[in-house]
């Protein structure tokens, strides 16, 4: 069974199709690269499947549950256990600091655990910097806080949005180190992006065009 | 308190402390806003009480008089003056009058106790000094112009009685008897010598009288029959009054007690005045003050839209969200409740002593109502934005700018 | 292109701008309001004070003196009496227009029943016209105003304006329960030149003295007493300034006054300047000031004016407070915004006079509209507490605009730091 499936996908803002009747399959395990450039959908993809957006038409399927049949309680419920966010402005809470802003991830989905919270930031890189302030931190440090806050429960996706787009390219590299290695750890993950270099390093690149797929292959380059 | 509370707690503190420059903002607007509360609130439930104590100044409100024809005694003046509370009882003064001669024009004498006078009519101007003991007088300015008395001189009141055999003359310390030549009665001459202490000035027919001691009517006289009539002054409304009047009235006593209807209607009138003015000032400042506190929390909540967008996309439920702002904000308000309300006494005492130079009642009450007007008015100003921002689709907030 | 950013600002945050113009309006407003209550509360408490009745007594001068009088009979005791012409000069003199009420008095025994009763003549609620100089003074007084405090228990007010004829009373109710009678009923009154049948229209309840006399008209007194066209006291009831150091010493004497002091002396209200005035008017009377009444006045008033200039005063903190806390507040929101036109290229310099540019047009407007808003509060509280209008100064229209300008500035001023601190990596890498 696939963990995601968009059936006949719309999403329509007035006359404007954002989506038009898009239908993507993804696989466990599998590191998907969206692209396209700006107004191509993608964003709006990305919020139909992190369940913050609802399709105007057609199905999505997690897991083989309809989840746009949920209920906008069911829906926060399952999108806090199922998927982690990584977002292009990092969007973590200034005044809380590198920990503190893991734990608050695990504190809405269970319960805070500083331990695994530290773990998670050590994956990253970052346990000696775990008590800095975000505004302490650069950039790169401030998107793999981001990173770690989004796998330390464990999700099942990980979906990423332009994630280096605020970044420099050594950064940029660190960024993607980590998603090899989630991906190599079994993480499914979708990454949207417009440059070519980070949809280059994924497993598979769809590509949106004014809210349609225009292609869908597997990356010839990709290395296992 | 297990691992989530602890969560709680720290979120909330970390954005107390190291928001440090927002919440100095919004904490000196509920501290404002509680200092107003509290400051008003006091002056408000204290000014009738001061206030009062002001209108005193219009002298006596009671007057004792005697019920019958008789007269009324220093012991039934004491009686009656009990049954006022003594923090309300300014002062009370007896007074008795005599009709007597001086250089052969009639005038009146009045009996007074000199250092209880000021307090029911604290109105007397007096050039000179106020006689503090017997042998000195304090004579109304109309009567010591037209005898061409000034302060410092002296002069001797004459009371001619008539002598009969049982009249006891050992009271008097030096008298002389004489015979009236047509009919044979004897007379005896009492002199009082007297010396003028003071000119009293009230613009009224106070100015036509002679003011001397209790004691020295008496011996003048030759009798202690007690007074005429006592004049009470006290710090309670009409009302108020009127109850204690009442239950002076229905005592045994032989005294009737009537309030000064001149003071005590148009006190209750100005008063009822200046309570409402004071009462409509506050709650006009109060009210625009929490609209003032209100909007500094909106735009300080409002600024954080997006850090709520964020919780969200984290799977917060809409409600923890709310309750963790509004712990905020309890906070806040509590701190501010708590140090607006000791500024506020400050402020308060400080009007007090300035305007009444008397302190002010410290109403310990007002510490938890300025707590919970502040945490009310924080917490619901915080609620306002929070609700428009958990409304608001995390996507769109964590997108836009 | 100034002018531009600065109408684009307004464009997109409107709603932020809407809450700081909001928030200088009811600040605004506060001061607005609470200045001219301020200011306009000491005439409003002066008028309620006459409450108290008269403050001013005016008697004949007699200047006759007692000590070659010693052997004088006691029933020989003259009587002195001033011309009721007289009486129009108080509209005459330069505070004419602070005597708010007065009102003759002339006092004589009569006997009603073999009872020896005080009648008393006066005016109820007259009215009065006086030509001098081709000018008509008017005025309608009389002791209605100059006894608040009597309770009418049976019958009503003497109204000399609807009774024909004067042969009306009102009596005290001491003397209506010794006499037995109530309102409506007629009684006979034998005074030194002649008996006159009164009709009692009202009984009073005073709680002194006069609940033992006799009120009629003026007319109908000087008639019974035989003392046609005059009067033995005029009761006066004048707004007056609370004494300070300068009536003090002019009440010692007048003639000591500098040039200066006697000015201003004159030119003030005090209780010893009116009745200064009224015995220049009137050279037979001697004007004095009924301490009990005029010293107490001036106490509640002086207290009353310090304990409102001091709630105006916190409320001016409050508010001041309370404006410059959220233009900081919502500067220092925009930092991103800001930061990102540094990051463009704008100079310290521009983005600070575009943020307070923007931030005075905001409060202009907020304080214009609470300025009127506070008009409306001191009206309300005018005519909930006094029924009358609060009286609008115009110093506070610009008092107010200077407050509020300041203020709007003295609150810039964090956020004018906060933007020269500002490093634009830092905010927008930040998020925020």
């Amino acid at each position: 069974m696939k963990l995601l499936e968009l059936k006949n996908v719309t999403k329509r803002y007035g006359s404007l199709y954002a989506l038009d009747k898009v239908s993507l399959g993804i696989e466990k395990g599998e590191w998907i690269a969206i692209m396209g450039p700006s107004g191509s959908g993608k964003s709006t993809m990305m919020n139909i499947i992190s369940c913050m957006d609802k399709p105007t038409e057609g199905q999505v399927f997690f897991d083989g549950k309809d989840i746009t049949k949920y209920s906008r309680r069911k829906l926060t419920e399952f999108h806090r256990d199922k998927i982690g966010l990584v977002f292009q402005q990092f969007h973590l809470i200034n005044y809380l600091n590198a920990v503190e802003n893991v734990m608050v991830a695990q504190y809405y989905h269970s319960m805070p655990d500083e331990k695994e919270a530290l773990e998670a930031l050590e994956r990253v890189g970052l346990k000696d910097r775990a008590k800095h302030l975000p505004s302490q931190l650069s950039g790169g440090e401030q998107q793999r806080v981001c990173i770690a806050r989004a796998l330390i429960n464990s999700p099942e996706l990980i979906l990423a949005d332009e994630p280096t787009g605020n970044l420099d390219e050594a950064n940029e590299n660190i960024v993607l180190d980590l998603f090899r290695q989630l991906h190599k750890d079994g993480t499914s993950l979708i990454v949207v992006t417009h440059d070519p270099e980070v949809g280059e390093v994924a497993e598979r690149v769809v590509r949106l065009e004014h809210g349609k797929i225009i292609s869908d292959k597997k990356n010839s380059g990709f290395a296992e | 308190m297990n691992k989530k509370h602890r969560m709680f707690v720290r979120m909330v503190l970390a954005s107390l402390i190291r928001r440090r420059s927002r919440m100095i903002v919004a904490l000196l607007a509920v501290v404002v806003g509680a200092t107003i509360l509290s400051g008003l609130g006091l002056i408000y439930y204290d000014v009738p009480r001061q206030m009062s104590a002001q209108f005193r100044s219009y002298g006596a409100n009671v007057i004792f008089t005697p019920s019958g024809d008789s007269y009324i005694t220093d012991d039934e003046i004491k009686k009656a003056v009990s049954v006022f509370p003594s923090d309300k009882l300014e002062g009370y003064t007896p007074y008795r009058y005599e009709n007597s001669k001086l250089n052969n024009l009639p005038v009146t004498l009045a009996g007074t106790d000199f250092s209880s006078v000021l307090k029911t009519s604290p109105y007397w101007h007096i050039s000179g000094e106020l006689p503090d003991g017997n042998g000195k007088t304090l004579v109304g300015k109309k009567l010591a112009e037209k005898f061409g008395f000034s302060t410092g001189d002296s002069f001797s009141m004459l009371n001619s009685f008539q002598v009969t055999d049982d009249t006891d003359l050992s009271v008097i310390p030096d008298y002389e008897i004489y015979t009236d030549p047509q009919t044979g009665e004897k007379y005896c001459d009492h002199m009082l010598d007297l010396s003028l202490s003071g000119i009293l000035e009230t613009g009224g027919p106070e100015e036509e009288y002679i003011y001397v001691t209790l004691d020295d009517l008496s011996a003048l006289m030759r009798s202690d029959r007690g007074c005429d009539l006592a004049e009470v002054s006290v710090a309670a409304r009409e009302e108020e009054l009127k109850g204690y009047l009442d239950d002076i009235n229905n005592g045994s006593g032989n005294l009737t007690a009537k309030p000064v209807k001149r003071v005590t209607a148009s006190e209750s009138t100005v008063l009822s005045k200046l309570e409402s003015l004071v009462l409509i000032v506050t709650a006009v400042v109060l009210a625009l003050t929490m609209i003032c506190v209100a909007t500094t929390m909106m735009a300080v909540i409002a600024e954080r839209r997006r850090e709520i967008g964020l919780r969200k996309a984290l799977g917060a439920l809409d409600s923890s969200i709310i309750l963790e702002f509004l712990s905020e904000g309890l906070v806040l308000g509590a701190v501010g409740g708590i140090t607006g309300s000791l500024l506020g006494y400050l402020f308060a005492n400080t009007v007090s002593m300035n305007v009444f130079s008397s302190a002010i009642t410290f109403r310990p009450l007002l510490i938890p109502v300025a707590i919970i007007v502040s945490v009310a008015v924080t917490g619901l100003a915080c609620l306002i934005p929070i609700r428009s921002a958990v409304d608001v689709d995390p996507a769109l907030v964590l997108k836009g700018e | 292109m100034f002018f531009r950013m600065i109408i684009g600002a307004f464009r997109r945050q409107w709603k932020k701008m809407l809450m700081i113009a909001l928030t200088v309006a009811l600040g605004a407003s506060i001061a607005t309001a609470m200045l001219n209550v301020m200011l306009d509360v000491g005439d409003k408490i002066n008028e309620e004070l006459k409450a108290y009745g008269s403050n001013i007594t005016v008697v004949p001068n007699s200047q006759a003196v007692m000590s070659d009088l010693y052997d004088v009979e006691e029933d020989e005791k003259k009587d002195e009496y001033l011309a009721e012409e007289t009486l129009g000069e108080f509209l005459t003199i330069f505070w004419a227009n602070n005597i708010t009420d007065f009102a003759p008095v002339l006092d004589t025994v009569v006997t009603v029943d073999g009872n020896e009763v005080q009648l008393i003549g006066t005016w109820f609620d007259h009215h009065f016209e006086f030509k001098k100089k081709g000018t008509v003074y008017q005025r309608d007084t009389g002791i209605i105003n100059l006894r608040s405090w009597w309770d009418i228990t049976d019958g009503e007010w003497l109204d000399e304006a609807k009774l024909s004829g004067d042969d009306y009373a009102m009596i005290g109710k001491k003397l209506s329960e010794t006499l037995g009678v109530k309102a409506g009923d007629k009684i006979k009154v034998k005074g030194a030149k002649g008996t006159e049948e009164l009709e009692i229209t009202g009984i009073f309840e005073s709680g002194d003295d006069e609940e033992n006399c006799i009120f009629t008209p003026l007319s109908a007194a000087q008639r019974i007493s035989g003392a046609e066209g005059k009067y033995k006291k005029a009761e006066v009831s004048a707004i007056t300034s609370p004494d300070d150091e300068l009536a003090v010493k002019a009440a010692r004497n007048p003639d000591l006054l500098s040039g200066d002091e006697y000015d201003l002396w004159y030119c003030t209200a005090y209780v010893s300047s009116i009745c200064f005035q009224i015995q220049e008017a009137i050279p037979d009377a001697s004007a004095r000031a009924v301490r009990q009444i005029a010293d107490s006045e001036g106490k509640i008033l002086e207290k009353t004016e310090l304990l409102m200039a001091l709630i105006t005063l916190m409320s001016l903190i409050g508010a001041t407070l309370g404006i410059s806390n959220l233009v900081t507040s919502s500067v220092m929101e925009r930092s991103a915004e800001l930061a990102l036109m540094k990051a463009v290229g704008a100079k310290n310099g521009q983005i600070t006079l575009l943020v307070l540019t923007e931030i005075i047009l905001t409060a202009v407007v907020g304080a214009a509209a609470g300025y009127f808003m506070g008009y409306g509060f001191a009206q309300v509280i005018g005519q909930s507490v006094f029924s009358s209008a609060i009286e609008m100064s115009g110093m506070v229209a610009f008092l107010v605009t200077v407050l509020i300008i300041a203020v709007t500035l003295v609150g810039s001023i964090p956020a004018v730091r906060m933007i020269l601190r500002l490093r634009p990596s830092e905010v927008l890498h930040g998020g925020h």
